[in-house]
């Protein structure tokens, strides 16, 4: 059984960044429209990245030592959050700043440390994360890209799939074999630091249904990687992946994916007096689903913040976060066809069919809905 | 003292008293129209229908988030007992300086009209009735009452005349039942799922235990974030607003949230409990519709889903925010821990 979540608050001192990343956005963000806006963490803007690297808030947490700001977990929640309400688009640094910044901090070497971090921190490297193939998806373990041990290095052979941003990164951050057989499962499986212009490297962008092509395959013939290309222990691959879980499932992430067609709906109901008694109760349960979730997202942070590792209640938050932000757009299309002699505004139509196209995804990223259901039937002792 | 250990020496005790009193058994009587005299003076005598009175009345001067383990217990037990409102209609009475009477208050859900109407649930052990009235909540005698109409959801009362009934400052007493509601709502839901995860690892079927299959694990693992979201949401309930205006500090907006949220839980809840029990579910002698049965008439009481998510929803489109996230931070946030120092959150 799991105890119940204390409710907590984001501290003082960090929720004081607030105002000024408010700011910031205020100026960057609204001459975006609501249909960009809508690509949440997947809107890439490099020169964004930068500028908010200018304003030192990527890195947030990585040690002033390695050029990030030396804060908690609750200053880049703040960042995260009003970055995802104003639907800036983070996508470019996004990987880096959440996960493989963090990954490097905590298994790298100091060599990989002074190399990498402050490249993360200036918004110069950005990097994404190759964990599924084209025969891994949930089971991951059974991955089959292998890197064979030779003289001065490593060489690596295979192939990884739904890979975002990698047409777009500097570096990827693989799971893959390097000893043993799929038969072994999770052991001899290890992380590599790839430089994507590595020659042997192909990268072919797959287009999605929205017409973006946010995710790639990236093929390996024969790449040989440098010794230190290896982060962390040899065959601790899976031990590491698993490490820092609980932190991507819990976040504002896996909440506001659909907020910015949610205000933008809220935006059209203010100014065209839309709101009529349906579309009034609608927002206010979307509004308390919300409020809970937050308080939920916050609670899990704050354990995570202990130091403590709420896996399963991370999960729990994941499944509950992306079944509101899949509700969004399929109470909307509701709403915004009750009426067939009114038309809506087209940018809200816009912004609700690319994220009624795209929702599906919030339950597959990250840890599918049924993995993660798995991992809470296991927490409550059923398996 | 350390404000964690109160709350868990208060559940513990709570635990332990509805335990020994409240037994399925003993519920089932009193819903069966027993009496529930000796429910309740166990629970008056812990003090616990005092714990929201102001220390110089006499009572324990708790918060309704301090209280809320209490209500937990008592809806993990299905207690059929008018304590969340009796808590909450002492504390108002002793707040605007007035005698608390002895016995139990249930809180009524005012029926509009002339008449002195109002619609009460589980108040076998009432001696009072609390019918909030345009102009202030009336304390009337139950013994003076008459039984217009009765249905699992609630007796409709009605009283002649309020006579010279002590009446209490305007406020908003349905957000206030709503809390007392959601919170027995909240406790009953975890009765339920633990029940639900022991019978699934109990019950064998194909040579297993039907815990073993995923299709009811995936079924239990939606009930448990249920049961987790409506705990989140009734400890929201439980903090005061920003005005601090509502009975004993509490907030309408942070309520109809919470009321709603767990309403709707309610019924998933309830449905996947059921569906896991198998027939034995739907009979008379497994309790899992003590619980469950809570949780159905709990939707139906202090406004259901479509009553606060109305609210809730005109209440920010009467402000100015065009942003849900910030009206969510503003509103129906715990309030910000001022004085923390930021050191402890770095790792």
């Amino acid at each position: 059984m799991l105890t119940a979540l204390p409710l907590s608050t984001i501290p003082a001192a960090d929720e004081a960044l607030r105002p000024a990343i408010r700011a910031f956005l205020a100026e960057h963000v609204p001459g975006i429209p609501p249909e960009i806006r809508a690509r949440s963490w997947m809107g890439f803007d490099a020169g964004f990245s930068r500028a908010l690297a200018a304003k030192g808030w990527l890195g947030l947490t990585f040690p002033k030592e390695y050029g990030g700001a030396g804060l908690g977990p609750f200053a880049r929640y703040v960042l995260v959050e009003e970055l995802l309400a104003a639907g800036a688009p983070v996508s470019a640094h996004w990987i880096a700043d959440r996960q493989s910044g963090p990954l490097i901090l905590r298994f790298g070497t100091e060599a990989q440390r002074r190399f990498h971090l402050p490249r993360i921190c200036r918004g110069e490297s950005f990097f994404c994360i190759g964990m599924s193939e084209p025969d891994t998806g949930s089971d991951l373990a059974s991955v089959s890209t292998r890197a064979v041990r030779e003289e001065g290095g490593w060489r690596l052979n295979g192939a990884k799939i739904w890979t975002t941003n990698a047409h777009h990164s500097h570096y990827m951050i693989a799971l893959v074999r390097s000893s043993g057989t799929a038969q072994d499962r999770h052991k001899g499986l290890s992380q590599f630091i790839i430089d994507l212009s590595l020659p042997g490297v192909t990268i072919s962008p797959i287009r999605d249904l929205a017409g973006d092509a946010h995710f790639s395959e990236v093929v390996f013939r024969d790449v040989l990687l440098p010794e230190d290309a290896l982060i962390g222990e040899e065959g601790g691959g899976w031990a590491q992946v698993n490490a820092e879980l609980a932190f991507e499932r819990s976040g504002p992430e896996r909440v506001l994916s659909s907020v910015v067609l949610l205000d933008a709906w809220i935006g059209w109901l203010r100014a065209e007096g839309a709101a009529d008694a349906q579309s009034t109760a609608l927002l206010g349960r979307l509004l308390g689903h919300l409020a809970v979730l937050r308080a939920m997202s916050v609670a899990v942070t704050d354990r995570l913040v202990r130091g403590e590792s709420p896996v399963v209640e991370a999960a729990l938050v994941k499944d509950l976060g992306t079944e509101f932000e899949q509700a969004i757009p399929a109470l909307l299309e509701d709403r915004l066809g009750a009426d067939p002699a009114r038309e809506p505004p087209a940018a809200l139509l816009r912004t609700l069919a690319y994220t009624s196209a795209m929702a599906p995804s919030y339950s597959l990223r990250g840890g599918t809905r049924e993995i993660l259901r798995g991992m809470i039937a296991r927490g409550m002792g059923l398996r | 003292m350390d404000a964690v250990v109160t709350d868990d020496l208060l559940a513990q005790s709570a635990a332990e008293l509805f335990a020994r009193h409240a037994t399925p058994a003993a519920v089932r009587a009193i819903l069966g129209g027993g009496p529930a005299g000796v429910l309740w003076s166990a629970v008056e005598e812990a003090g616990f229908a005092d714990a929201l009175v102001p220390e110089e009345a006499g009572g324990a001067g708790l918060g309704p988030a301090d209280a809320l383990p209490v209500l937990l217990a008592a809806g993990r037990a299905a207690a059929p007992l008018p304590l969340g409102g009796t808590m909450l209609a002492r504390a108002a009475l002793a707040r605007a300086g007035m005698a608390v009477p002895s016995g139990a208050i249930a809180l009524a859900e005012a029926l509009p009209g002339e008449a002195l109407r109002g619609r009460v649930a589980a108040h076998g052990a009432a001696e009072w009735v609390l019918l909030p009235r345009p102009g202030g909540a009336r304390l009337l005698p139950v013994a003076e009452a008459e039984r217009d109409d009765a249905s699992p959801y609630g007796t409709v009362l009605r009283w002649a005349s309020a006579g010279n009934a002590p009446t209490l400052p305007e406020a908003d007493w349905m957000a206030a039942g709503a809390w007392a509601t959601l919170a027995a709502m909240a406790g009953a839901m975890e009765r339920i799922l633990e029940e639900t995860v022991r019978y699934a690892t109990e019950r064998r079927q194909f040579g297993r235990a039907i815990a073993a299959f995923q299709a009811v694990q995936q079924q239990i693992s939606v009930m448990t974030e249920d049961v987790f979201a409506a705990r989140i949401a009734a400890q929201l309930a439980s903090l005061p607003g920003e005005g601090g205006t509502g009975v004993a500090g509490l907030d309408t907006a942070r309520i109809a949230a919470a009321k709603a949220r767990i309403g709707e839980a309610a019924s998933r809840v309830a449905g996947i409990a059921h569906a896991v029990h198998g027939a034995m579910g739907i009979t008379a002698e497994v309790d899992l519709h003590l619980w469950t049965g809570l949780l159905h008439r709990g939707r139906l009481r202090f406004g259901a889903e479509s009553h606060w998510n109305a609210w809730l929803g005109a209440e920010f489109l009467r402000g100015a925010e065009a942003q849900s996230l910030a009206f969510v931070r503003a509103r129906l946030a715990p309030p910000l821990a001022e004085n923390r120092p930021a050191e402890e959150t770095t790792p």
